[in-house]
């Protein structure tokens, strides 16, 4: 008889993710994934000025903030025709930089490097040996036996104070923590610099957004007027700051992520070979070169890879009907026209229709629906996204910069690149476009700087921001690559109003419950076979739902209960 | 990092997600006025660990957010947060990145002084962008604490001296 275990929630940061999983002889044999809160942004936008979405759907999360704006402000621009001009486009790719490497590093080590590092273990370290090996993997000036002395000394303190804090929900002692305590002492050491470091790069977006969190968009380019010998806009001496923390940026991602990364992985391959789950990727694509509407200029690159083939790689058309579709056989939803059809989303209906068990309770109907979450598919197949769908998909086309860094990475690692299609894939991804996208920001940043040295300092066209020069219908799609996958947002536009909005969120696609033929999406699909050595504690299971980077405030919204440990885990049935 | 401001207002939720928004509403309501020098407020949002700056530059914050304590909704309780299990048991749902950034300020021992209203909310399952009727009764009297914490009614000028500028404590 297998027993049921229920993590939930499962995010150290934000929203509500209640993961079932069946165990038999150790290792998990089904899962369910759920989103237990419900997201009506759709009907809250209804109505409003098109103009106006992006500050409402920036609010969807505090964690992928920007992003959602950047969404919001491309599907209006897309369903007015309006192009940007090429300094709105670099500010936004300059954003979306930075975005990336705060988060990823943030997510490693604040989120994700505590299911890989024992921060308990990391105080029996010995100091001088932490240091050698510091030095061994990475030239970081912080690596001397009196610095991690020190934070040893400061953690002991902090333990001593009876306040375990941030590190209270760690499964520490656990024996699938596999590093050597020198190692952990390192980890835990950069998760404080990172702590300092990440206040410091999100200065990028309170200088073109205006504010922090929750930066300024605009419908036809951005709010900030460049004007290099003015205070009280862009200038030259905050165009140099930005420069400076995005210098600073790339040599955190060089100096202490991507080392700390591939030395803890190294510990971990036969993380390489578990949780790879579905095989088929999907990327939108993002970092316009040419504009925004020129796909084949981007940094990465769009496509859809199915069965792990990655010299296949299949063009997406996110405006075709037949492409991608949400279902609700198994989400808390009804369709007018039946809840056994898929609808696009620029079709799409936000109904609710909660059939679930009235909490509290212990099991999810399963069989029945079970999710707020709907059901994304794209030609009918469930997709993975994220990191690794847009390390593989720039791999399959064939760009120089993957193939480097991935080839790379598993030269390093002495692994294949089977080994990418996993849970210790999915991680090293995140890293490996980390340091793409770190010096893709500079870039991007030296391109404005030449065009602004030529005198283009336009950043924004207004032309067609009166309503009164919109069409009387309109609709349209903005896409961008979120941190954690392929985000969309569909809008129609009617009378100057919206009429409707679709968000299918990139923890939708990996988080959603099954399809109507009994399919698993990505979440399910990666944990069956995961191994779980200790029931009461199935850091396993984390493991490789965090490899995924879940944000479930983005996916689902309201609803909250009592009690607010971060992994509640019950080992249920017998 | 030196703390060379202060004190920030900071009101802290979900604007989408009506009452658990609250913290939103009262910043965006004494941004419009005139406070005094050395007085700052902020939207926070759902910031998390995007505001960790903030609690590092301010020498004192005062913290507004939602809570689902238990109590009657639009109870407002103020509370004197030494570490993150002092904050309430069930805080809206950005609360563990709020609790997470008061830890890694303990750990990083950058604590400012906190001062933390909890405004109990009766739950988050609304959608919306409005209040309901009885948080936005109390949204005045939340006011009128954050601005007694502040020593601002202390001195009601009948006339004001310096036009529209309200005399320090």
């Amino acid at each position: 008889m297998s027993k049921r275990i229920v993590v939930d929630p499962i995010t150290r940061i934000e929203g509500h993710l209640r993961i079932e999983a069946d165990i038999e002889n150790g290792k998990i044999k089904d899962a369910y994934s759920s989103g237990t809160m419900v997201r009506l942004l759709e009907e809250i936008l209804q109505g409003r000025d098109p103009r106006d979405a992006w500050a409402f759907v920036g609010r969807v999360c505090g964690v992928c903030t920007s992003i959602h704006s950047l969404t919001s402000v491309r599907c209006v621009e897309d369903a007015l025709d309006i192009t940007i001009p090429p300094n709105a486009e670099l500010v936004r790719n300059i954003m979306f930089c930075t975005q990336y490497i705060h988060d990823h590093v943030v997510h490693f080590y604040h989120l994700h490097a505590m299911d890989w590092v024992d921060v308990v273990n990391a105080l029996k370290a010995d100091p001088k040996k932490t240091s050698e090996l510091a030095q061994s993997i990475s030239h970081w000036p912080k690596s001397s036996p009196g610095y991690f002395s020190d934070i040893q000394t400061r953690i002991k303190k902090f333990v001593a104070s009876g306040q375990l804090g941030i590190f209270s929900n760690g499964y520490w002692g656990h024996k699938a923590y596999k590093l050597p305590a020198e190692v952990n002492l390192i980890g835990l050491a950069h998760y404080l610099e990172a702590l300092e470091w990440q206040k410091e790069i999100v200065k990028v977006h309170a200088i073109f957004g205006g504010k922090n969190p929750h930066p300024n968009y605009l419908v036809g380019g951005m709010a900030c007027a460049i004007n290099l010998d003015d205070v009280s806009m862009i200038n030259a001496e905050r165009l140099a700051y930005v420069g400076q923390l995005l210098q600073d940026g790339k040599d955190f991602v060089e100096q202490v992520y991507i080392p700390d990364l591939m030395a803890i992985a190294s510990f971990y391959k036969d993380w390489g070979a578990i949780g790879g789950g579905l095989g088929n990727y999907l990327v939108y694509g993002d970092l316009p070169t040419n504009g925004y509407r020129d796909p084949s200029s981007y940094k990465f690159p769009g496509g859809a890879i199915l069965n792990k083939d990655v010299s296949k790689i299949y063009d997406v058309d996110l405006r075709k009907d037949d492409e991608v579709q949400e279902f609700i056989t198994h989400s808390w939803y009804e369709y007018a026209g039946g809840d056994d059809k898929g609808l696009h989303p620029w079709k799409g209906e936000s109904k609710v229709k909660y059939s679930g068990p009235k909490p509290p309770f212990d099991h999810l109907d399963t069989d029945k629906k079970y999710s707020y979450l709907k059901t994304p598919r794209w030609k009918g197949h469930a997709m993975e996204v994220g990191p690794l769908a847009r390390v593989l998909v720039g791999y399959g086309r064939g760009r120089p910069e993957f193939k480097e860094v991935v080839d790379k990475a598993l030269k390093d690692l002495n692994v294949p690149i089977t080994a990418l299609f996993s849970t210790l894939g999915r991680t090293a991804a995140r890293g490996l476009e980390s340091s793409l996208t770190a010096q893709w920001g500079l870039d991007f940043y030296n391109q404005l700087l030449t065009n602004i040295k030529a005198g283009d300092t336009r950043m924004a066209e207004m032309s067609k921001f009166d309503p009164a020069t919109w069409p009387k219908s309109a609709f349209g799609v903005g896409h961008t690559e979120a941190p954690r996958g392929a985000l969309a947002h569909w809008i129609n536009i009617q009378d100057e109003k919206i009429a409707n909005y679709q968000l299918v969120v990139p923890t939708t696609w990996n988080a959603s419950p099954r399809d109507s033929k009994g399919g698993m999406s990505a979440y399910e699909a990666a944990l069956i076979d995961t191994p779980v050595a200790d029931e009461t504690q199935p850091l396993e299971i984390l493991r490789t739902i965090h490899s995924f980077d879940p944000c479930m405030a983005c996916s689902v919204h309201l609803y909250d209960e009592e009690g607010k440990t971060i992994s509640r885990v019950s080992v249920l049935g017998d | 990092m030196k703390r060379n401001k202060g004190t920030l207002i900071l009101g802290i939720g979900n604007y989408l997600m009506g009452d658990e928004g609250i913290g939103v509403h009262i910043a965006n309501l004494l941004e419009k006025e005139q406070l005094p020098a050395g007085v700052d407020v902020l939207d926070g949002g759902t910031g998390g660990f995007y505001l960790l700056e903030y609690f590092e530059i301010y020498e004192h914050i005062i913290l507004v957010d939602a809570t689902l304590d238990g109590n009657a909704p639009g109870t407002i309780r103020l509370i004197k947060p030494r570490f993150a299990a002092d904050f309430p048991p069930a805080m809206s749902t950005h609360d563990i990145g709020l609790k997470d950034l008061v830890s890694a300020l303990q750990v990083l021992g950058k604590m400012p002084e906190i001062d933390l209203f909890v405004v109990s909310i009766e739950s988050v399952q609304q959608q919306g962008i409005e209040l309901t009727a009885k948080i936005a009764s109390v949204v005045p009297d939340i006011i009128n604490e954050i601005k007694c914490l502040l020593h601002l009614n202390d001195e009601i000028l009948a006339e004001p001296p310096f036009g529209n500028m309200i005399a320090m404590p």
